[in-house]
């Protein structure tokens, strides 16, 4: 572990910022000030609230002191289901979205497409998952089906700006180079743009897989397939038992994939020696989630669920 | 190697998707839905637009607002003690950094709409479970981004402080959390943001918000006031999520 090592210190040493009391008040403020109007007015029954610990407890118990182990087949046979609608919607999102990052990042595509696909492509993400699945539903019936393409048309929102950011962080030279021997566009984007972006955007589909997997677990409360229907059953009939049992098996599963998923994207990045220096300067994509304003960090290692 | 992995990927995608070991993804299926659903679909496409202001559905969109701000405000705050327990090098030891990254992957692993299906079972419908979600999805967030902050802080102004003779807790809030602020704010905004969209779904499993809107409507195959409320939803995480990423522009 590197992280202990006293960071190196050259140069001028930088002046911390001077602390601005006004404007960290004003922050106070106005986070006091709704969330006082918002606990106020909310409608919550503080009988429930005294209530809530007591039952929290006993139910906790009835889950996993013992879970029914018997119900262990089922559960992880639906997980099984919501992990392929996490695979198929995560394949569909990478096929639509890569072609689309193209196309909206501002140093490829032209000014008008860009920005109305940008446009569309936030769209598309500003949508959640459970509320795409209710709209696909009445078109695709109950069941995987929906789960699936709902997962992949916010997968391709999500995917996309992500693509397109990558692609505008690129190194003009390969592009100019390959403009300048006569490549057509589509030829100067194979060879100069696409080399140069794919580890990160294939970490960016595992990143995404490993949401889709939190996503499709809970598609079934609405009917569109996975473990989160029988979960749903499960706790409609205080069968505290067993939806234990499913919630162990969402848990083990989630943490299983993303150890997996995370182990390969960070070797896809960080290349077969992996030693990428945690404190260089180098953007590797792989440090500390950095929120320059985008909604999904640059950071394929850190997981934003959303 | 490169043919195993390729052969890998073929064979997990095919079995995902067929009929019998899979989800039965098919295309024809699709397209013979749609020309079904067709009366659903003219549904979609001529959105209600009476209801845009109809006071069930602003009161639900408040009550959205609110369990946002509760969740976020209470879920952000309890996120800071876990985001120190699981930074090396901020925990007070390596039990504590041990077990508070294993808690924070726990918390994660569930998702938000799950949260709310177990608290609704626990404290009965409305908003109170909603909120209780939110919380746990707002630690697992925070926590997990802010820890990560704190492994990369300057590690001068906490050896300054232990020297001083300060404690641990001493060094985090005066050598880490000064460094760390800007960060957390900006995470704190965009939880806010997440929680907006969270809420809207939590409705469907009886968690209070906007969801449970959707969900009347929908079981009541009203979908041209689906497709209002969907568009409401669109604009409200539109323009937060515009102010958010510019203020969270400004903080870091």
């Amino acid at each position: 572990m590197t992280s202990v090592d006293a960071p190196q210190r050259t140069g001028t040493p930088v002046r911390p910022d001077r602390p601005r009391p006004v404007a960290r008040m004003t922050i106070n403020l106005v986070v006091a000030a709704a969330f006082l109007w918002a606990g106020l007015t909310v409608d919550v029954d503080l009988g429930q609230l005294v209530e809530a610990p007591a039952t929290f407890v006993r139910i906790l118990g009835l889950m996993f002191l013992p879970p029914d182990l018997g119900d262990l087949v089922p559960s992880l046979a639906a997980m099984q289901e919501s992990v392929q609608i996490a695979w198929i919607g995560t394949l569909i999102g990478a096929l639509f979205s890569l072609p689309l990052g193209f196309v909206a990042a501002k140093n490829v595509g032209d000014r008008v497409t860009s920005n109305t696909v940008r446009q569309v492509l936030n769209g598309i993400r500003a949508v959640p998952e459970l509320v795409l699945a209710i709209a696909l539903i009445p078109l695709a019936g109950l069941g995987p089906f929906s789960g699936t393409l709902a997962i992949g048309i916010h997968s391709i929102g999500t995917l996309g700006k992500l693509t397109s950011e990558v692609i505008e962080g690129i190194d003009a030279g390969p592009l100019e180079a390959a403009t300048a021997t006569g490549a057509s566009r589509l030829a100067s984007m194979r060879w100069g743009v696409l080399p140069q972006v794919m580890p990160e955007v294939i970490a960016f589909w595992l990143y995404r897989f490993e949401i889709n997997i939190r996503a499709s677990a809970i598609l079934g409360v609405v009917g569109a397939g996975g473990i989160g229907g029988l979960l749903s059953d499960f706790v409609t009939y205080r069968r505290w038992d067993r939806a234990g049992t499913a919630i162990i098996v969402v848990i083990g599963v989630t943490i299983l994939i993303d150890l997996i998923s995370g182990a390969i994207r960070r070797r896809i990045i960080a290349g077969p020696q992996g030693d990428v220096d945690p404190g260089s300067d180098v953007d590797l994509g792989v440090h500390g989630p950095t929120p320059d304003g985008s909604d999904e960090r640059r950071d394929p290692r850190g997981v934003l669920p959303e | 190697m490169i043919l195993v992995w390729v052969g890998l990927f073929v064979a997990i995608t095919w079995l995902s998707a067929s009929e019998r070991f899979g989800i039965g993804f098919s295309l024809p299926e699709l397209i013979d839905n749609f020309q079904r659903a067709e009366r659903i679909v003219a549904q979609f496409l001529d959105p209600e637009w009476d209801v845009f202001f109809a006071s069930r559905i602003v009161d639900a969109f408040l009550e959205t607002l609110q369990m946002a701000i509760i969740g976020a405000v209470i879920g952000c705050s309890l996120a800071l003690v876990f985001a120190f327990l699981a930074s090396r090098v901020s925990a007070p030891g390596t039990g504590a950094f041990v077990a508070g990254k294993a808690v924070l992957n726990l918390l994660r692993a569930i998702p938000d709409v799950m949260y709310a299906l177990v608290f609704v079972a626990l404290v009965g419908i409305g908003a109170l479970p909603g909120i209780l979600a939110l919380i746990l999805f707002n630690i697992g967030v925070v926590a997990k981004l802010l820890s990560e902050t704190v492994d990369g802080v300057d590690l001068g102004p906490i050896e300054a402080a232990h020297a001083a003779g300060a404690s641990q807790l001493q060094a985090i809030r005066t050598g880490i959390f000064p460094q760390v602020l800007p960060n957390y704010i900006a995470y704190s905004l965009y939880t806010f943001e997440l929680n907006l969209r969270a809420s809207a779904v939590l409705g469907f499993v009886g968690a209070g918000g906007i969801g449970e809107v959707i969900d009347v409507f929908r079981n009541a195959f009203e979908y041209e006031r689906v497709a209002i409320v969907i568009i409401q939803i669109f604009l409200i995480v539109f323009v937060v999520e515009t102010v958010s990423i510019a203020l969270r522009r400004r903080l870091v």
